[in-house]
């Protein structure tokens, strides 16, 4: 059984300061999400108001179409999962596993065989009678999990739950979760800055920036159709042009970038609709790093610049080339790293291009902090 | 470096002088308890006895000077202050706890307040505490009229349980307090999500996690109780505990009976003592073995092996225990050989002391009358009344006392 | 207050309001101030207060201070006196603990090996397991005048006749350091633990001397355990009845044993009252003067 979760202009304040600020998502029933923002920017606020621990200041929270407002966090058809695990110390783990069950007044034995199969769920047979200190990082946060998913919850909430562990182990767990998602069937709500795990796990991302949820969407929405210039920066690397718009015509707009036009489709809103740019407007470009290209030959696409190459820097599957342009604006090229790049050598200057499609503009704004 | 080995010698010497005038007196009162003559003393030696710890004896001025087990006063004593102290136990610690817990949950400007005032009893005097609840409940027991609460308000027992719990209620709270401030609050909100009442947090999480603060604050709880005088002695009224009857017998008639009981309780914290070390060490050597067993199954590599097969090592304090064993033996010797011991020697000193007997009847006679024909005024502030409080100092006269 | 319920559950949070108003008010405050009303009231048989004579008077506090209607002194010498000598005797048994355990806490704090340290701080622990009763009474046995010291040093030749002791105070002063040790050591021990060892060091390197490091380094940093103990010794030294009525001799008396007296011999309760609240009042305005001078807060002064 799992719900839906829907957040109807729910405002959390602290004071004169505002958590989260009118933040409308609907969340379908079985649907892996994730909550995608850099520290601060109210994530773990928005968990725990779904989870009951905090009641929204305006607007309502509901579960299954019900309204959560009032009702405690252990009267919620969810369970959440802590940023520090919180496993009961004195406790085993089957008993850690065990203790929704044993809240509720399940028999010894029943708590026992349920415990059994989620220890089974989580692969960790036969760990049950050891003592939680005993287990690595990644043993505990799958006792968290079987823990969490003993009373079946409607709704499971992570709250950055890997980001204690090493890579390996980060990128193992990912996985895994996801896997057990699948199988159990349940509404997962994660939260993470790692734009990584949000894209290789969810089936729809919500990108928030400073208690504003900027853009809702599938990954491959938010990644190559960013609504704002914040997600088009935090999600993947990016370069940005600011200039002022030239012309418009057909869902192109032609901007003039220090004296240089370029041309970029014009993106869309975060309902859908294309942003309504018009000439004059203070706009940004966004260019991918692999979406660059080098400007060889005639049938160059439209859009080219030149620049000075600074360093080269070798990412394992890729290579970053970090340039200054002439008007003195970093910008980073991404290739393959099976791409030949003997003839790029560091303080010559090359001719870079992108075409308009994969470029895209958008109305000026705040840009994700390195 | 010479004056940093004047400095070692200096520094040597002045701890040894430290512990000797710390656990001196209490060596030399042990020893006093061994001695048969009255007052407890180590020159003249009279003889080796157990008698003070056993019957006692009748001093030639027909006072009775009890040994341990004979002395009734001191059982009864004994069992109030067992009584008192488990009531104090049963009062303190669930107050230190509720204090505690409360306390973590006011916001800032109410909690210096309530940590304040919730330390405040430490730092009254012991006497005030126990006046002030002897007076409150006196009124109160005038106003109650007949009935119960007029009998609990002038109940020695109940009225030093509430004094004492007064105080002893802020140690259980700072223990408790200690304990919380490591506590993750986050256990509590876990077991909230998955389910939890609040009543059950509160037993399944928050109380196994205070146990050890619980244990402590009782053992210290009941230390404390069984131990007090100052409060004690004001509220008790008509009953008596063991620190009464001991100052009671202090005051009244020195013997080395009070010695007696003193080497008993010596004997009995140093065995709790070794105890403790005891199982310390056997706890910590157990963390140790644990970890290194984690740590090779971390490695899991041959080169840290342990060799299984380690030599055994002698204590070091195995040579102290030796010693005075060694030296009990050799005293032991000494005493049997100089006819110090046994009832022979008793007899003797008995003998010696009755010819001294007579001539010292005569002399309170003397004294006695003397004493009544001044006569005491009922007034106050005289120098000559301290002395009535605290004993007719006549009465010690040659049996260990001071003139005036 | 419905946040506070809603947090604990009802049952827990009733528990608790209970036990926390029983303790602070029942057993902290108003006894308190039943005493201090009670000291105001004149001395009268049960059955009588409550009725018309009962009026609130000064006479108790008057009589501390000038002595009772019939004396011909101008003020109560003894009464005061007393006060005096408990307060100044306070003072100075809490100077020279001080100065007689700094060395020892140190050394355990700094100096010692981490064994010495545990095995020093449980031999320390081990006498103030045993009833103060018990030890002032074995530092009567060593000072009486048939006691150990005294037969000692009259074997020895050394003395003539026995020394009285008791009377010369040399007993109570002895019989008071030794009781509460314990409470200066550890406080001082507590701080000087804290303090950074290479301080010291670096101390030394810049060439000053022990004697300049300490005033200098140690005992600043030391200031709050200075403090706690100060007041714990101060406090219980005044407010002393044990060792006093053990080690007593006619030429001393305290202030606790004044406060009996008025209580059990007088059957005086209103008076003793006053005088108690004479000596709450010096050990409340003690505590909070050790407070200013150091400038610690209260929390730090309680163990």
């Amino acid at each position: 059984m799992s719900a839906d979760v829907e957040l109807q202009g729910v405002s959390i304040a602290f004071g004169d300061f505002y958590a989260a600020k009118n933040v409308n998502v609907k969340i379908e029933a079985g649907e892996f999400f994730s909550f995608l923002g850099p520290s601060g920017c109210g994530k773990t606020t928005l968990l725990r108001a779904v989870s009951g621990f905090l009641e929204p200041s305006e607007g309502k929270v509901l579960i299954g179409g019900q309204n959560m407002s009032g009702i405690g966090p252990n009267k919620r058809p969810t369970s959440l999962i802590f940023q520090n695990l919180a496993l009961f110390p004195l406790m085993s783990v089957a008993d850690n596993i065990a203790f929704s069950l044993e809240v509720r007044g399940v028999s010894k034995q029943a708590r026992r065989k349920r415990a059994d199969e989620l220890l089974d769920l989580v692969a960790l047979n036969g760990q049950g009678d050891k003592k939680v200190h005993e287990l690595s990082g990644g043993q505990k946060q799958r006792v968290a999990i079987a823990r969490a998913l003993a009373v079946e919850p409607e709704v499971l909430l992570l709250d950055e739950p890997l980001s204690a562990l090493d890579l390996k182990l980060r990128q193992k767990m990912r996985t895994e979760l996801r896997a057990i998602q699948q199988r159990v069937g349940i509404t997962f709500i994660y939260i993470t800055h790692d734009q990584g795990e949000a894209l290789t796990m969810s089936d729809r991302v919500g990108v928030m920036n400073d208690g504003q949820l900027e853009q809702v969407g599938s990954c491959y929405e938010v990644y190559q159709a960013p609504s704002t210039p914040f997600v088009a920066t935090f999600v993947g690397e990016n370069n940005a042009f600011s200039g002022k718009v030239e012309k418009v015509s057909k869902g192109i707009a032609q901007v003039n970038v220090d004296g240089t036009s370029f041309s970029g489709s014009i993106g869309k809103t975060t309902v859908g609709d294309p942003h309504p740019v018009g000439v004059g407007d203070d706009v940004m470009i966004f260019v991918r790093p692999e979406s660059l290209s080098l400007a060889k030959g005639t049938k160059a696409p439209k859009n080219k610049f030149s620049a000075d190459i600074e360093t080269i820097e070798f990412e394992g599957n890729l290579k970053n080339i970090y340039l200054k342009s002439s008007k003195n604006k970093s910008i980073r090229f991404s290739v393959p790293s099976v791409f030949d790049t003997s003839e790029l050598i560091p303080g010559s200057t090359i001719e870079l291009s992108f075409s308009a499609e994969s470029a895209i503009v958008l109305p000026s704004g705040p840009l994700a902090l390195d | 470096m010479t004056s940093n080995r004047t400095f070692q010698i200096f520094l040597g010497l002045y701890i040894s002088i430290f512990f000797l005038y710390l656990f001196g007196p209490l060596i030399i009162m042990s020893v006093t308890a061994f001695n048969s003559a009255e007052f407890p003393s180590i020159t003249p030696w009279e003889c080796f006895s157990f008698r003070w710890f056993n019957e006692g004896k009748i001093a030639y001025d027909g006072q009775r000077l009890a040994g341990l087990a004979a002395d009734r006063d001191l059982h009864v004593g004994l069992i109030t202050s067992l009584f008192i102290a488990l009531g104090v136990v049963t009062l303190s610690v669930p107050i230190g706890m509720s204090a505690a817990i409360v306390l973590t949950q006011v916001h800032s400007k109410l909690r210096t307040l309530f940590y304040s005032m919730s330390i405040m009893p430490v730092l009254f005097p012991g006497v005030v505490i126990g006046i002030s609840t002897v007076v409150l409940w006196d009124r109160i027991a005038t106003i109650g009229g007949e009935g119960i609460i007029s009998e609990l308000g002038r109940n020695g027992i109940f009225l030093t349980i509430l004094g004492q719990t007064c105080f002893i209620s802020t140690y259980c709270f700072l223990i408790f307090v200690a304990r919380l401030q490591r506590f993750d609050t986050t256990q509590e909100e876990a077991a909230l999500d998955l389910g939890a009442s609040q009543t059950q947090v509160f037993m399944k999480i928050l109380i196994p996690y205070l146990m050890p603060a619980i244990g402590s604050s009782a053992v210290i709880a009941f230390l404390a109780s069984f131990e007090n005088y100052n409060t004690t002695v004001f509220s008790i009224l008509s009953e008596q505990t063991l620190t009464t009857v001991i100052a009671t017998k202090v005051r009244l008639g020195i013997s080395p009976a009070i010695s007696a009981l003193a080497f008993v309780i010596i004997c009995m914290t140093l065995i709790a003592a070794v105890l403790y070390e005891f199982f310390r060490r056997r706890q910590e050597k157990k963390k140790a073995v644990e970890s290194a067993a984690k740590m090779y199954k971390e490695i899991s590599s041959d080169r840290l092996k342990e060799d299984s097969k380690k030599a055994f090592t002698l204590p070091k304090s195995i040579f102290v225990i030796l010693f005075i064993f060694l030296m009990a033996i050799l005293g032991w010797q000494q005493i049997i050989k100089n006819n110090l011991y046994g009832g022979e020697c008793i007899a003797k000193a008995e003998d010696a002391k009755k010819s001294n007997f007579a001539d010292q009847l005569k002399l309170l006679q003397n004294n006695a009358d003397t004493l009544e024909s001044e006569g005491g005024d009922g007034g106050t502030g005289s120098t000559n009344e301290y002395n009535d409080i605290f004993g007719d100092p006549n009465l010690f006269k040659n049996f260990g006392g001071f003139d005036n | 207050m419905s946040g506070f319920f809603k947090k604990n559950g009802s049952i827990i949070s009733t528990f608790f309001l209970i036990a926390i108003t029983f303790w602070l008010i029942f057993l902290i405050l108003i006894p308190q101030l039943y005493m201090l009303d009670l000291s105001f009231r004149p001395n009268l048989p049960p059955l009588l207060r409550g009725g018309p004579d009962d009026v609130y008077t000064l006479t108790h506090y008057k009589h501390f201070v000038f002595g009772s209607e019939t004396s011909k002194d101008a003020y109560n010498y003894v009464d005061i006196g007393v006060f005096v000598d408990t307060i100044g005797t306070a003072i100075l048994v809490t100077i020279i603990n001080l100065c007689f355990c700094y060395p020892i806490a140190f050394y355990i704090a700094k100096l010692a090996t981490p064994n010495a340290t545990r095995l020093l701080i449980l031999a320390l622990i081990i006498p103030f397991w045993i009833n103060e009763l018990l030890r002032s009474f074995a530092i009567r046995i060593l000072f009486a005048g048939e006691g150990v010291i005294n037969n000692l040093l009259l074997e020895m030749g050394l003395l003539d006749a026995a020394v009285n002791f008791i009377a010369l105070d040399v007993a109570l002063y002895t019989g008071l350091t030794y009781a509460y040790i314990l409470l200066m050591i550890f406080p001082l021990y507590n701080a000087l633990e804290t303090l950074d060892t290479n301080q010291l060091e670096a101390a030394k390197d810049l060439g000053s001397s022990t004697l300049r490091t300490h005033w200098r380094i140690v005992i600043p940093h030391a200031k709050a355990g200075i403090a706690s103990g100060s007041t714990m010794v101060f406090m219980l030294t005044a407010g002393a009845l044990a060792t006093p009525v053990v080690l007593s001799s006619p030429n001393t008396f305290w202030f606790t044993q004044l406060i009996y007296q008025w209580f059990n011999m007088n059957d005086n309760w209103s008076r003793g009252s006053a005088y108690s609240i004479i000596l709450l009042v010096v050990s409340v305005a003690f505590v909070l003067l050790m407070m200013r001078i150091f400038r610690v807060t209260i929390g730090e002064v309680v163990r």
